[in-house]
C-alpha cells in the first residue's frame, strides 16, 4: 500500500512539474510574439519582418545557437543566467550611450518591460524551440585570472600574433584576410579589437577571457580552450591574450556626448599627411556614424560606427585628419581587398560638409546635402587604379538632386595612408574661398558634417555612412584659459573694500 | 540678527525656484531664476530698510565687521575671500564657450492642408480611414495593425526603437534623439491626422520653428504608400495602448 502511494504521489509530482513547465513557455510564448517576433519571426528563425535590415541578423532560436554565452565550449546551450542576460540588457561597463542591450546590434535590454519572472518565461520558451531540457548549465571558471602586468600583456602579444592576427589583423582593428561568414550565411567581420564600446557583451578583461575560452557559436571564433585545435592554449594563455586585447581599447576615439571639434591654430604650413608631428597638438573628437537610411540607395548594414577627427588651421588654410578602421583599404589591385569584399568593390572615401557662405544664427542648410540653402562639400576619395592615385574634390550642393562638382585644382588637396586596418586621411581646403565656400572664423562655432564610404561593403554614390550637423570652432591662438579678467575683477573689489575701509577709519 | 533674517529669506525663494529642478526632475531655466532672484533681493531689502532704524539693524553687523576693531581678524579673512570669489566669478563665466542652441518646437502647428499622391489633404477632417475596422471588423483591424507592425520594423524601428521608445539602434548617433511613441505625451496629444503629416512630410516639411534642416526624419511620401502610412499609425497607438486625440 504504501509503495503505491509513494508511485502516485511520484507521478503526480511529474505530472505536475511538466504542467508547470508548460504553463510557463506558454507564458513566454505569449511575451514572445508580442515583443520579440518582429524581429526573431514567429516561429523563432530569426526571420521576422526586421530581420532582412540588420547585420548581425536577429538570433535563429531553433538552432539554440547563441554567439553569447558563459558555458564551456563544448556545451551547446547556455545557461539560465545568459538566457536572462540576454534578454534583460547588460549593462556592459563600457557601451554605447542609451544602450542597454548587447553593443553595436539592434537587441535592447528589456528590463525596463519584463520582470525577473517574465524573463525567466521568454527564456523558457527560447529553450523549448531549440529542445533544450531545464538542467542547469555551469558557467566557466574564471578564478585563474592573471594579473594584467606589463609582463603577462607582452606573453599576450606574442601569443595574439600566432593565434589571433590572421583575422584580427597585427594591430587589433579588425582588417582580416579572410571573408568571414556565420553559420546562417550572414556576413561577419572579426571584432575591431580597439573599439572597446563595439563589443556585444562587454569589453572586461573577464568577458575577453570568456569569448577566448568558449568562442563565438555559429561564427569562425573558435574555442582556444578546445584540445582538438591547434591553436589551443593553456588557461594562463589565454588570461594573457586577454590582458593584451584589453590593452588594445583606444578610449580617446569613443565619441563624447557632446562633442565639439577644436581645430587648432599653427603659424606656418599645415600638414600635408597624416603623418605628420604637427597633429599631436590637435584634440581628437569622435563623432558616431548611422547609415544613410533617409533617400534612395538606402543602406543597413554599416560596417564603421565612428571616426575619429583632428582639425588644425593657419591664416589661409584648414586641414582635418579623419580617421577610422576599416578591414580593407578598397583597392581594386589589391587581392586581399578583392577577395573580402562583400559583392562589388568601391574605392572608400570620405567627405567633410559646410554650410556655404556666411551662415545666419540659426540657420542651419538641411544635414543631407544641403536644400534651398547650399552646402559645400570637401571630399576625399581612395585610388580606383594604381595609376590614377588619390582624388580631392569640392561639391557644391543644394539637395541630393542638385550637386554641382567644381575643380579643385590647387584648392583641395587630400592625402590618405592605408595601414594596418586604419585609414588616415587629411583633407585641406581653403579658409576664405569664393562666396561660395565657407565661412570659417576664428573663435567661432561652425557646423561641419562627415560622411564615409567602405566600398568594400558596398558603399557607393548615395549609399554611405554620415553624421548630422556637428559643431567645430575654431579656437584663437595662444588661447589658454584667460586669467586677466578674473584677476582684475579681484583687485576693483578688493580696492572697494579698502577705501570702505579708510572711509570708515576717517569718520573715526 | 537683521541681516541673517534677510540672508534666510533670500535663501527660501532662491530653493523654492530651485525645488522643481532637485525633486521634480524638471529645472527652472537658470537665466529665469537669476532674473526672478533680482527682484527677489530688491524687494526684501525694500521692505527691510522701510524705516531707518530697520535699516541701520539691516547693516550693522557688516559696519561692525570694518569699524570694531575686536573683529579685525573676521574682517581680515572675509576682504581676503571676497576679491577671490568675485575673481572665480568671473573666471568661470569666461569660460564657457558652447556653440549656439537653436530653440526647436517640438510638435509645431502642422499647416491646414497637404499635397501628396496627387491629392490634397484637408488635416482638419481626415481621419485614419481604417480606425472604424476597430469596433466594426476586429479580425480585420488585427490584420491592419499586423501590417503596421511589418512597415514598422522596415523602416521606423532602426531610429524610433524596437520598444518604440525613440531608443533604436541609430538614435544615439543623431543630433535630435527620435521622439519615443510610449508615455502619454507624444502620440497620445496628438490626432492621426498630425501623426500623417508628419510622417508624409517628416523633417523637410516641418515649419521653421520645428528645425526642418535638423530633423533626421525622412518624407516618407516618396517611399509609402498612403495606406501603409495610415495603417503604421494604427500600430503606433496599438502597440503603445495610446488612444488618438480626437476632433470631440
Amino acid at each position: 500500500m504504501g509503495m503505491r502511494l509513494l508511485t502516485l504521489f511520484a507521478l503526480l509530482f511529474c505530472f505536475s512539474n511538466d504542467v508547470f513547465a508548460q504553463t510557463e513557455i506558454d507564458k513566454g510564448k505569449a511575451i514572445y510574439s508580442r515583443l520579440c517576433a518582429f524581429c526573431h519571426g514567429i516561429e523563432g528563425a530569426g526571420d521576422g519582418p526586421a530581420a532582412a535590415y540588420l547585420n548581425p541578423p536577429p538570433r535563429d532560436f531553433t538552432l539554440g545557437l547563441y554567439k553569447w554565452k558563459s558555458t564551456k565550449f563544448d556545451e551547446y546551450a547556455p545557461s539560465d543566467d545568459d538566457l536572462a542576460r540576454m534578454i534583460s540588457g547588460m549593462r556592459s561597463h563600457d557601451s554605447i550611450p542609451g544602450w542597454d542591450g548587447m553593443n553595436a546590434t539592434s537587441m535592447p535590454g528589456w528590463s525596463d518591460l519584463l520582470g525577473k519572472e517574465e524573463v525567466s518565461h521568454v527564456a523558457a520558451y527560447l529553450k523549448s524551440l531549440a529542445g533544450y531540457d531545464n538542467a542547469p548549465k555551469s558557467a566557466i571558471d574564471l578564478s585563474g585570472k592573471v594579473k594584467a602586468d606589463s609582463a603577462s600583456v607582452e606573453r599576450g602579444k606574442t601569443l595574439f600574433k600566432d593565434r589571433c592576427a590572421e583575422c584580427h589583423g597585427v594591430s587589433g582593428r579588425g582588417d582580416a584576410t579572410k571573408k568571414l561568414k556565420d553559420d546562417w550565411g550572414a556576413r561577419t567581420w572579426p571584432r575591431d579589437l580597439t573599439e572597446g564600446w563595439t563589443f556585444r557583451a562587454g569589453s572586461a578583461p573577464e568577458d575577453i577571457y570568456a569569448r577566448i575560452t568558449i568562442g563565438i557559436p555559429g561564427t569562425q571564433m573558435p574555442s582556444f580552450a578546445d584540445p582538438a585545435s591547434k591553436k589551443m592554449m593553456t588557461d594562463a594563455q589565454r588570461w594573457d591574450v586577454a590582458n593584451y586585447a584589453v590593452s588594445l581599447n583606444e578610449s580617446e576615439k569613443k565619441p563624447s556626448a557632446n562633442p565639439v571639434l577644436k581645430a587648432m591654430k599653427l603659424d606656418g604650413k599645415l600638414p600635408d599627411g597624416p603623418a605628420d608631428a604637427k597633429w599631436d597638438k590637435a584634440a581628437i573628437s569622435g563623432f558616431y556614424l548611422f547609415p544613410q537610411i533617409f533617400v534612395s540607395s538606402k543602406s543597413y548594414t554599416p560596417s564603421v560606427v565612428s571616426v575619429s577627427v583632428k582639425a588644425l588651421y593657419n591664416d589661409g588654410e584648414a586641414a582635418f585628419l579623419i580617421e577610422w578602421d576599416d578591414p580593407t583599404n578598397s583597392m581594386p589591385w589589391d587581392q586581399k581587398a578583392l577577395e573580402i569584399a562583400d559583392g562589388d568593390l568601391f574605392p572608400d572615401s570620405v567627405a567633410v560638409q559646410f554650410p556655404s557662405g556666411q551662415l545666419k544664427p540659426g540657420d542651419r542648410p538641411y544635414f543631407g546635402m544641403g536644400g534651398p540653402k547650399p552646402v559645400t562639400i570637401w571630399q576625399w576619395k581612395g585610388p580606383e587604379s594604381i595609376e590614377e592615385g588619390q582624388r580631392a574634390r569640392i561639391i557644391d550642393a543644394k539637395g541630393v538632386k542638385n550637386i554641382n562638382q567644381r575643380l579643385a585644382d590647387g584648392l583641395l588637396t587630400a592625402n590618405g595612408i592605408y595601414d594596418n586596418g586604419r585609414w588616415r586621411v587629411v583633407i585641406k581646403g581653403p579658409l576664405k574661398g569664393s562666396d561660395k565656400d565657407p565661412v570659417f572664423e576664428e573663435g567661432g562655432f561652425t557646423p561641419v558634417a562627415f560622411a564615409l564610404w567602405d566600398g568594400s561593403n558596398g558603399d557607393t554614390g548615395g549609399r554611405h555612412l554620415m553624421t548630422g550637423w556637428q559643431w567645430m570652432t575654431f579656437e584663437k591662438q595662444g588661447e589658454g584659459p584667460s586669467y586677466l579678467w578674473p584677476v582684475a575683477a579681484g583687485v576693483i573689489v578688493f580696492c572697494g573694500e579698502m577705501l570702505w575701509l579708510f572711509s570708515a577709519r576717517k569718520k573715526d | 540678527m537683521r541681516l541673517l533674517k534677510f540672508v534666510l529669506t533670500c535663501l527660501f525663494f532662491y530653493l523654492l525656484l530651485k525645488a522643481p529642478g532637485l525633486f521634480l526632475g524638471k529645472p527652472v531655466p537658470s537665466s529665469l531664476i537669476a532674473m526672478y532672484m533680482f527682484f527677489i533681493v530688491i524687494t526684501v531689502l525694500l521692505v527691510m530698510t522701510i524705516t531707518d532704524d530697520g535699516a541701520e539693524k539691516l547693516f550693522a553687523p557688516i559696519r561692525s565687521l570694518v569699524e570694531d576693531p575686536s573683529k579685525k581678524l573676521i574682517r581680515n579673512v572675509v576682504f581676503v575671500v571676497v576679491p577671490i570669489v568675485c575673481g572665480y566669478a568671473v573666471y568661470d563665466s569666461g569660460e564657457k564657450k558652447a556653440p549656439p542652441t537653436e530653440l526647436r518646437a517640438v510638435h509645431p502647428a502642422p499647416p491646414a492642408i497637404v499635397k501628396a499622391y496627387g491629392k490634397t489633404f484637408d488635416l482638419a477632417s481626415i481621419g485614419n480611414p481604417f480606425r472604424k475596422a476597430e469596433k466594426e471588423d476586429p479580425a480585420a483591424f488585427k490584420a491592419f495593425v499586423k501590417e503596421g507592425s511589418e512597415v514598422y520594423f522596415k523602416n521606423c524601428f532602426f531610429c524610433h526603437g524596437d520598444k518604440l521608445d525613440g531608443k533604436g539602434h541609430y538614435a544615439h548617433a543623431l543630433e535630435l534623439r527620435p521622439l519615443p511613441f510610449t508615455g502619454t505625451d507624444t502620440i497620445a496629444q496628438l490626432q492621426e491626422s498630425y501623426l500623417f503629416w508628419r510622417i508624409l512630410k517628416g523633417g523637410p516639411g516641418l515649419p521653421r520653428e520645428g528645425g526642418p534642416s535638423i530633423s533626421a526624419m525622412p518624407a516618407w511620401e516618396n517611399e509609402l504608400t498612403e495606406d501603409e502610412i495610415w495603417k503604421v499609425i494604427l500600430f503606433l497607438y496599438d502597440y503603445t495602448g495610446n488612444t488618438p486625440r480626437s476632433w470631440s
